[in-house]
């Protein structure tokens, strides 16, 4: 019974900073996931490029050096490599503290939704594509108007599993202290010490959001089905 | 005087894949209005040595000529040959994420053939022919295999193609969706098309072709009208197949 006591005298003298909390994290997950859905795709489409002097394919390389080496590393790892190495490596460009944390951030989500839409292209039938060059198109116009509309809806339940774990993600950033709702948590148990409560609360706000975020994008994919029945 | 002109002509075609020698040396001609039908084993080749026809497989080595164009040469544009060579699949590879109309009509726009208009007239006519206009907003999903393969024939006659190349069309097919599929080949092949079919279809082939190729290990093991080699083959190999098969 105190739990809950507690829990609604935290929740009516610190929801500004819950929200404000709430805001950040909302900022960076939508940031994070425009981006890497726009470099995923484009590191993806590099992946499967045959571009090449001879046998060597310089796009293809690089995509595949990115995706391990990304996958490699704990993302806390490259949290850090990025808030202390940026500012030092391009001082000129004065970035914030927030801005290297979300840089970091879609640093590391480009290389997962790299392969998840890579894998959604190479799910589509090569009948598509032999079709489709038989009847004289060029590769572009064959990625364009055939596979990559199929390819979406094998893509679109991953990323949604992605855009829900880069929300989660941006806990670690309360590492360094950008205000983002884990570090509201921090903030707040070191006015009140109690831990349980402001963890609680913090906790339930993810769920809604990541609960929300799934089912909006499992909306979305049932009327992506339904044009084609 | 010989009044027929050649269309296709292939030299010396060798195809391997890995350590695997699919085609050891395929050497053979198609000429304008030819109906051609290439029988034989599974592994002897006959569906290598068709997709090698538009450059689907490239040759390990080896010529085709189209047209009186090398366009196994590198330097060849080989999307604006492909154009004029149509292509029917086993497994139909009707494009699922277009419409019945779009899926005849997106090649033609988009290659600069046609204006939309122009080419929906077209898809409408077309589809008519096989008995799919009624299907023309709905999509591949909802088709039988022997609607899809229909629409696969439509949409590829609709680039206007100077030849028609069938890969084992009605395999994949329920045994009775076979006869409307063959239906619209054979009405196809009485337009004068000119066509290369790679069947099983036995007394299919025997009816509607001009020539027959029998091929097996890689090359082609006999060749002659129907009759010569449905009814009197000469090579050992032909006999046993045939024999095998019934038709």
């Amino acid at each position: 019974m105190e739990f809950f006591i507690v829990m609604s005298k935290v929740w009516s003298q610190y929801w500004r900073l819950f929200m404000h909390g709430l805001g950040m994290t909302l900022l960076m997950g939508f940031l994070t996931v425009l981006a890497s859905t726009v470099f995923g795709s484009l590191m993806a489409l590099m992946r499967r490029s045959n571009w090449g002097i001879g046998k060597v394919k310089p796009l293809q390389a690089i995509a595949i050096a990115y995706v391990e080496v990304i996958r490699g590393t704990p993302i806390l790892l490259q949290l850090y490599f990025f808030y202390f190495m940026l500012p030092k490596w391009l001082p000129f460009l004065n970035l914030s503290e927030f801005a290297c944390v979300l840089i970091a951030c879609c640093v590391n989500s480009t290389a997962y939704v790299c392969e998840i839409v890579r894998a959604g292209i190479q799910a589509v039938d090569y009948g598509q594509t032999e079709a489709a060059r038989s009847l004289g198109l060029n590769s572009r116009q064959t990625m364009l108007h055939i596979v990559l509309p199929q390819a979406v809806k094998n893509i679109l339940p991953a990323l949604c599993n992605e855009f829900v774990a880069i929300v989660k993600e941006t806990s670690l950033a309360s590492t360094f202290f950008i205000g983002e709702l884990m570090t509201q948590f921090k903030t707040i148990n070191g006015i009140t010490f109690r831990v349980l409560e402001p963890l609680t609360i913090v906790g339930i706000i993810y769920f809604l959001l990541t609960f929300t975020l799934s089912k909006a994008i499992a909306v979305f994919e049932r009327r992506l089905n339904a044009s084609e029945r | 005087m010989n009044d027929k002109k050649e269309l296709i002509r292939v030299e010396d075609l060798h195809k391997s894949f890995g350590s695997l020698n699919v085609l050891k040396g395929v050497t053979e001609q198609v000429e304008k209005g030819e109906v051609v039908s290439v029988i034989g084993p599974s592994g002897g080749g006959k569906s290598t040595f068709l997709r090698c026809l538009n450059l689907l497989e490239v040759p390990t080595s080896g010529h085709i000529y189209f047209e009186g164009v090398d366009i196994t040469d590198k330097n060849v544009d080989i999307n604006l040959h492909r154009q004029k060579m149509g292509m029917v699949f086993q497994h139909f590879n009707v494009f699922n994420n277009l419409t019945v109309g779009k899926n005849v009509t997106l090649a033609p726009v988009l290659l600069g053939k046609k204006d939309q208009k122009a080419a929906d007239e077209m898809a409408k006519e077309l589809l008519d022919r096989v008995g799919l206009y009624e299907k023309v907003d709905q999509y591949p999903k909802k088709l039988s295999g022997g609607q899809k393969q229909r629409l696969a024939i439509v949409r590829a006659l609709a680039m206007e193609p100077d030849v028609m190349l069938f890969d084992e069309p009605t395999s994949a097919l329920d045994p009775e969706m076979v006869g409307e599929v063959l239906q619209v080949i054979k009405d196809l092949v009485k337009t004068g098309m000119t066509t290369v079919i790679v069947t099983h279809e036995m007394g299919f082939a025997k009816e509607v072709s001009d020539r027959v190729l029998f091929m097996d290990g890689g090359l082609i093991a006999e060749k002659g009208t129907p009759d010569e080699v449905f009814n009197h083959p000469q090579n050992p190999r032909t006999k046993e197949f045939l024999g095998k098969v019934l038709y």
